[in-house]
C-alpha cells in the first residue's frame, strides 16, 4: 500500500485561497445557492409571490400531469433540442473545419462569426427575425425575387413557427465552432502526414483521423447544447413577444415556466416545473454520458 | 512577521468588501427623505412623468422623488418581485386588472384617511370615477384618467368607397359588417380580427350588452353563449367573404407602426382611448373615434368607462405621507395637469378636465369629445377581474386563433372557452 503524502498546508494558505474567491462565493451563495434551495421548497408549496407560501405535498407535481400546456410546452422543448443542437453542431463543425486552415484573415472570420451568439437573445435580433419572418418580410420579398410569389407568415404560422427559432439557433453557432475549431488545432499533425504517405485521400483521412480525433470535443459540444437546448428562454420570449404564439406552438419549458410564475401568480408550481426540469436535463445528460463509451475516442484507452 | 500581518489584514478587506458593497445602498435608503415612484410607460409618458415629479420637488425641496420606470410587461414582474421582498415602492401605478389580487393580499393601503385629513383632495370629483378603485367600500387607487373602449377608423377609405359616416352611438353589428364588406368590395381593405391583443375586451362588451358580466365569483359569470358566439360568427363571416385579415398575419404582436391598420390594410382597428394618440402616430393619416357596435336585441350598455392608470399606496410603504401629498399634486394642480396633457386618460377633477378641454390639440379633442360620448352611452364598470384571469385571458386567445385558423368548429371553440374558463376560475 503506497500512501499518499499531502503537502502540509496552513490554514492562512485556506484562508487566503477563500478570500480571493469571496467575491464570487458571496454571489454564488447570494444569487445561486439559496434561491436553489428555496425554490426546492417552493415546489413543496401554493405560493403567489404577494401571500405566503402554504405547503401542500405533491399537489403540484399531480397538477402537471393534467396540465395540457406543460406537455406542450415538453413537446415543443424536445422538438426543439432535438432538431437545433444537432444542426447547429453540424454547422459549428463544418465552418470550423472551413476556418482551421490558417489564413491571416482567419482571425476577423472567427470574431465576425462569434457575434451571432452574442446578440441572439437581444431585443433588436428578435425584432429583425420577426421582419425577415412575417407576411411582408424579407424571405418572402427574396422568395418573389426568384418567382415565389406568397404571402404565408412563416412566424404567425402554428406549423412554421418554431422553426423560425430553430434557424435562429443555428446561426448562433459561434461558441461551439470556437471549441470544435480548438480541438482541430489540436490534431497532431503527423497523422495527417502518416495518411498522405500511405496515399490516404481526403475523405479518408476525414473520416479516420479527423472525426475520430474531434469526438472528445463533441461530446463536450453535445452536453452544453443539450442543456442550452433545454432550458431556451430569452429567443423564444423575444421573438414571440413572451405569449409562446402562435396556438403555443414556441411555448418553451421556460417560458411557460416563466409564464406560470410571473403572469399567473403561481411561483409553486413553476418551481416544481423547474425541478422536473432539471430532472430531464440529468436524465438527458446521463444518457449521452453512458453511450459515450462507445462513440468518444480517447488516446489513453487505445494504448491498452 | 509584519509583512504576513499586512497580508492577513488585505485578506480581511477583501472579505469583508463585498458585504460592504451589499450594505451600501440600504444604510442610504434610510437616510434622506425619498419618496419612491413607479409607473409603466412610453417615452412620452416618462418624460412627462419625471417633469412632473421635477415640478413637485421644486416646489416642495424637502421630498426627493426617486422615479422607476418600465414598459407593461416587465412592470408587472418587477412589482410581483418587490412585493414578496417586501420593498415596494411608495406610490405604484397599478391596473384595474389586478387590484383585487392585490387588496385581498393586503399589499394596498385605504386611501381615505388621506381624503379625511385633507392631504388628498377628491371635493372635485364625481364618485362615478371613484367606484371602480372600490374595494368593499375601501378606496385602493385613484385613477388619473377615464378610459373607454372604442373603435377607430378611416374616414378616406370609407370615403373613397362611398359610404356616409356611421353615427357610432346608434350603429349595430349588422351596420359593422355591412360596411366591412363594402369597403372589401370597393377597395379592397380589409378588417382586422378583433382585439387581437386581448380577444376579451371585445366579447365582455357583447356579454354586456346581453345583461350578464364576464366574470362570476366562481366561474364564469353568464350560461348564454349566444353574445360569445356571435363575436367569433362576425368574424367568421367576414372571413368566408375574403374581408378579414388573415390571422396569421393579424395576432404576431407588432409595435403600432408595424400593425395591418398603420399600414392601411384594414379600415378599423379596436383599441382604448388612451392608446388613440399612438395609434394616431403610428398611422399618420385623420382618424375617427367611435363607439363599438351595439348588439341586436340589446338589453344593457357594453361600453363602460375605465379607470385607467391607478395610483396606489402599498401597505408597507416606507413614506406613504409624502406619496399622498404627491398623488394630490400629480391628481388636482393646473400646472401639472397642462404639461401632462392628459396623457393618462380625461382627468377626472371636474376643474382639470374643463380646463383642459379647452387646451387640448386636435387629437386628444377627439378623444374628450368621446369620453363625453361615452359617459352617455355607458353602464357601470364591471369588479374587478378574479386573480385566475390572467390565465384564462391567455386561454381565449389561444382558443380565438384555433377558431379564425379553423382548427377547431365554431361550436366547438365557445363550448372550449365556457368549459376550460370554468375550470381555470373555479
Amino acid at each position: 500500500m503506497k500512501q499518499t503524502i499531502r503537502p502540509k498546508r496552513s490554514l492562512a494558505d485556506d484562508i487566503a485561497g477563500y478570500a480571493f474567491i469571496s467575491p464570487w462565493l458571496l454571489g454564488f451563495i447570494a444569487f445561486s445557492v439559496i434561491p436553489i434551495f428555496f425554490s426546492l421548497y417552493y415546489s413543496f408549496t401554493s405560493y403567489d409571490i404577494l401571500g405566503s407560501p402554504v405547503f401542500n405535498g405533491l399537489d403540484n407535481f399531480r397538477r402537471m400531469a393534467h396540465d395540457k400546456l406543460f406537455w406542450q410546452s415538453l413537446k415543443v422543448t424536445f422538438f426543439y433540442a432535438f432538431i437545433s443542437v444537432p444542426l447547429r453542431l453540424l454547422f459549428a463543425f463544418f465552418v470550423a473545419m472551413l476556418f482551421n486552415r490558417g489564413t491571416r484573415a482567419i482571425r476577423v472570420y472567427q470574431a465576425v462569426y462569434y457575434i451571432p451568439s452574442l446578440v441572439g437573445g437581444s431585443i433588436a435580433i428578435a425584432v429583425m427575425w420577426r421582419r425577415i419572418f412575417i407576411a411582408d418580410g424579407v424571405l418572402n420579398a427574396v422568395l418573389a425575387k426568384i418567382g415565389i410569389i406568397t404571402d404565408y407568415s412563416w412566424i404567425g404560422s402554428p406549423d412554421t413557427a418554431i422553426w423560425t427559432l430553430i434557424i435562429l439557433a443555428v446561426w448562433q453557432f459561434g461558441s461551439s465552432m470556437l471549441i470544435f475549431l480548438a480541438g482541430l488545432r489540436q490534431i497532431p499533425t503527423e497523422y495527417y502526414e502518416a495518411a498522405s504517405i500511405d496515399g490516404a485521400g481526403a475523405m479518408r483521412k476525414f473520416a479516420h483521423i479527423t472525426v475520430p480525433q474531434i469526438t472528445p470535443v463533441l461530446f463536450f459540444n453535445l452536453i452544453m447544447q443539450l442543456i442550452s437546448g433545454f432550458t431556451v428562454f430569452t429567443q423564444a420570449f423575444v421573438v414571440s413577444g413572451g405569449t409562446g404564439d402562435p396556438l403555443n406552438s414556441t411555448l418553451v419549458y421556460a417560458l411557460y415556466l416563466y409564464q406560470r410564475a410571473f403572469k399567473y401568480y403561481d411561483m409553486g408550481y413553476s418551481s416544481a416545473m423547474a425541478w422536473v426540469l432539471v430532472l430531464i436535463i440529468g436524465v438527458m445528460t446521463a444518457i449521452v454520458f453512458k453511450t459515450s463509451t462507445s462513440w468518444v475516442f480517447y488516446e489513453s484507452k487505445e494504448g491498452k | 512577521m509584519k509583512r504576513n500581518r499586512m497580508f492577513m489584514l488585505a485578506l480581511v478587506a477583501l472579505v469583508l468588501l463585498p458585504g460592504l458593497l451589499f450594505a451600501m445602498p440600504a444604510a442610504e435608503e434610510k437616510g434622506g427623505k425619498e419618496m419612491r415612484l413607479a409607473w409603466w410607460g412610453n417615452p412620452t409618458r416618462d418624460e412627462r412623468t419625471l417633469k412632473a415629479a421635477d415640478m413637485f420637488m421644486a416646489k416642495y425641496p424637502e421630498v426627493k422623488i426617486e422615479s422607476e420606470t418600465t414598459g407593461w410587461a416587465g412592470y408587472w414582474d418587477k412589482l410581483n418581485t418587490q412585493a414578496a421582498a417586501g420593498s415596494l415602492p411608495d406610490l405604484i401605478q397599478h391596473d384595474y386588472a389586478y387590484m383585487l389580487q392585490w387588496v385581498t393580499r393586503n399589499q394596498l393601503a385605504d386611501l381615505t384617511p388621506y381624503i379625511k385629513d385633507g392631504t388628498i383632495d377628491l371635493s372635485k370629483v364625481n364618485d362615478s370615477f371613484l367606484t371602480g378603485g372600490m374595494v368593499d367600500g375601501k378606496l385602493y387607487g385613484i385613477s388619473l384618467g377615464t378610459n373607454a373602449v372604442c373603435l377607430t377608423y378611416d374616414p378616406a377609405v370609407l370615403a373613397k368607397a362611398g359610404i356616409a359616416k356611421p353615427d357610432t352611438a346608434t350603429w349595430t353589428w349588422d351596420d359593422f359588417e355591412r360596411i366591412a364588406i363594402e369597403v372589401y368590395r370597393k377597395t379592397g381593405v380589409q378588417t382586422i380580427p378583433f382585439f387581437t391583443t386581448d380577444p376579451r375586451v371585445g366579447f365582455e362588451h357583447l356579454i354586456r350588452q346581453q345583461g350578464d358580466v364576464l366574470f362570476g365569483t366562481t366561474g364564469l359569470g353568464f350560461t348564454d353563449v349566444s353574445a360569445l358566439r356571435e363575436f367569433y360568427a362576425i368574424q367568421l363571416r367576414l372571413q368566408d367573404a375574403g374581408a378579414l385579415i388573415k390571422p396569421e398575419v393579424a395576432f404576431v404582436s407588432v409595435s403600432p407602426e408595424e400593425g395591418e391598420f398603420a399600414k392601411g390594410r384594414s379600415w378599423v382597428e379596436f383599441i382604448w382611448s388612451n392608446q388613440f394618440v399612438a395609434t394616431q402616430n403610428a398611422a399618420g393619416r385623420p382618424l375617427e373615434l367611435g363607439l363599438m357596435p351595439i348588439l341586436k336585441g340589446a338589453k344593457a350598455k357594453g361600453t363602460y368607462l375605465k379607470p385607467s392608470m391607478f395610483f396606489s399606496i402599498p401597505a408597507k410603504a416606507a413614506n406613504p405621507k409624502d406619496a399622498a401629498r404627491f398623488l394630490n399634486y400629480f391628481l388636482n394642480d393646473i400646472e401639472v395637469n397642462d404639461m401632462l396633457m392628459g396623457e393618462r386618460g380625461v382627468p377626472i377633477p371636474d376643474d382639470v378636465r374643463n380646463h383642459m378641454a379647452t387646451k387640448v390639440d386636435a387629437i386628444n379633442k377627439q378623444i374628450f369629445d368621446f369620453i363625453s360620448l361615452a359617459s352617455t352611452n355607458s353602464g357601470p364598470i364591471d369588479p374587478p377581474d378574479p386573480p385566475a384571469s390572467g390565465e384564462f385571458l391567455k386561454m381565449v386567445r389561444d382558443v380565438t386563433q384555433e377558431i379564425l385558423l379553423k382548427r377547431i368548429s365554431l361550436d366547438a371553440g365557445v363550448a372550449k372557452i365556457m368549459n376550460e374558463g370554468n375550470n381555470i376560475l373555479k
